[in-house]
């Protein structure tokens, strides 16, 4: 990514940025429960997942914004 | 002033709220047709189309006219984003920012309309329901998003290629030893991203509704007894402040819409991760 100058005006969806990777997850997982009928695995797995990757995702935001 | 408390039970106060977040629709379930945010939503692209085709047409080389420096400069800021946070070259990005920016701020400023004001009108010509402000409805910003998703999956494939793309999933987050993992987690990734350009802007405007709405029932208590009248000066002053603050944030949002839809197709368009 070229520098951006404003990486603190993106930080404002940080918030968002976590929530919506949990909730992605257990999206995702309960599709994929719905596909192959095994109830509560995929979605627990996946929104584990969504949470780690939500704050993952966050921490490196906030500590080098030029990554995204 | 607002028309809230036509029954006399607290009953009303919630169907005040219930009314006014009622689409106007046809169809159910599925195939619900959403008429007064279709008709608002394209009515405001017309008139955007409309003004900067006339703006462009009366357009002079020498000192522009107020309404054509007011353009120019927002045209001039659009551009300005673009060459910060889009690296290479695409001549689809820029327009795409402009339009994006212009119409989601339009579609934002409805709520800065008396909330009122449009569905007592409506009531004239005989709409039961009107809902004015188009991001209030999940459908609009959840279709821009999904629109911008569909554009970042076409240049992720157009310029890695299908393959290079498909490395992206394999390869992303945790390195070639977590293959499984990393398959999910960018697949949980690509996904966040709409949802978020989504719901930010939808969640933001329907708060700002919301709380346009409780101001005005502040008001709409006088009808229960002219003693309730004492609380018609703080509705005014809550609403003059309100209003004002929510200037700010729906010119934010349609920026952090633009700037996040120039950003996303920013990252599509380099092929280093």
């Amino acid at each position: 990514m070229s520098e951006s100058k404003k990486p603190g005006l993106l930080l404002i969806g940080a918030g968002q940025i976590l929530t919506s990777m949990i909730v992605s997850g257990f999206l995702l997982g309960y599709l994929l429960d719905l596909y192959f009928g095994t109830q509560p695995i995929f979605i627990l797995i996946l929104g584990g997942l969504g949470f780690i990757g939500g704050f993952l995702k966050v921490y490196r935001l906030l500590t080098d914004p030029e990554l995204q | 002033m607002s028309q809230a408390a036509e029954g006399s039970s607290g009953a009303s106060t919630v169907e005040y709220i219930q009314h006014h977040l009622t689409n106007l629709s046809v169809g159910e379930g599925f195939m619900t047709w959403h008429l007064d945010t279709m008709f608002i939503s394209i009515a405001l692209g017309v008139l955007m189309v409309v003004v900067g085709g006339r703006v462009a047409r009366n357009a002079t080389d020498g000192v522009p006219g107020g309404f054509q420096n007011f353009v120019e400069s927002i045209l001039e800021f659009v551009q300005t984003q673009v060459k910060d946070s889009f690296p290479g070259h695409n001549p689809l990005i820029a327009p795409l920012a402009l339009t994006i920016f212009v119409w989601v701020w339009l579609m934002n400023f409805m709520d800065l309309i008396p909330v009122d004001l449009l569905p007592l009108i409506g009531t004239w010509i005989g709409l039961p329901y009107l809902k004015v402000v188009p991001t209030t409805d999940l459908n609009t910003p959840m279709a821009m998003a999904l629109f911008v998703f569909a554009l970042v999956l076409f240049y992720n494939i157009k310029v890695k290629g299908l393959g290079g793309y498909l490395k992206m999933f394999l390869f992303h987050p945790f390195g070639k030893f977590a293959m499984p993992a990393n398959i999910v987690m960018t697949a949980i990734e690509e996904i966040a991203k709409p949802l978020s350009l989504g719901l930010r802007l939808f969640g933001n405007m329907f708060a700002g509704e919301l709380v346009f709405l409780l101001i005005a029932l502040l008001g709409g208590a006088a009808a229960l007894g002219a003693g309730l009248l004492i609380w018609f000066p703080l509705q005014v002053v809550l609403d003059l402040a309100w209003l004002l603050f929510h200037i700010l944030v729906i010119t934010l949002q349609a920026f952090i819409f633009m700037v996040l839809t120039i950003v996303y197709l920013g990252m599509a368009h380099t092929t280093d991760h």
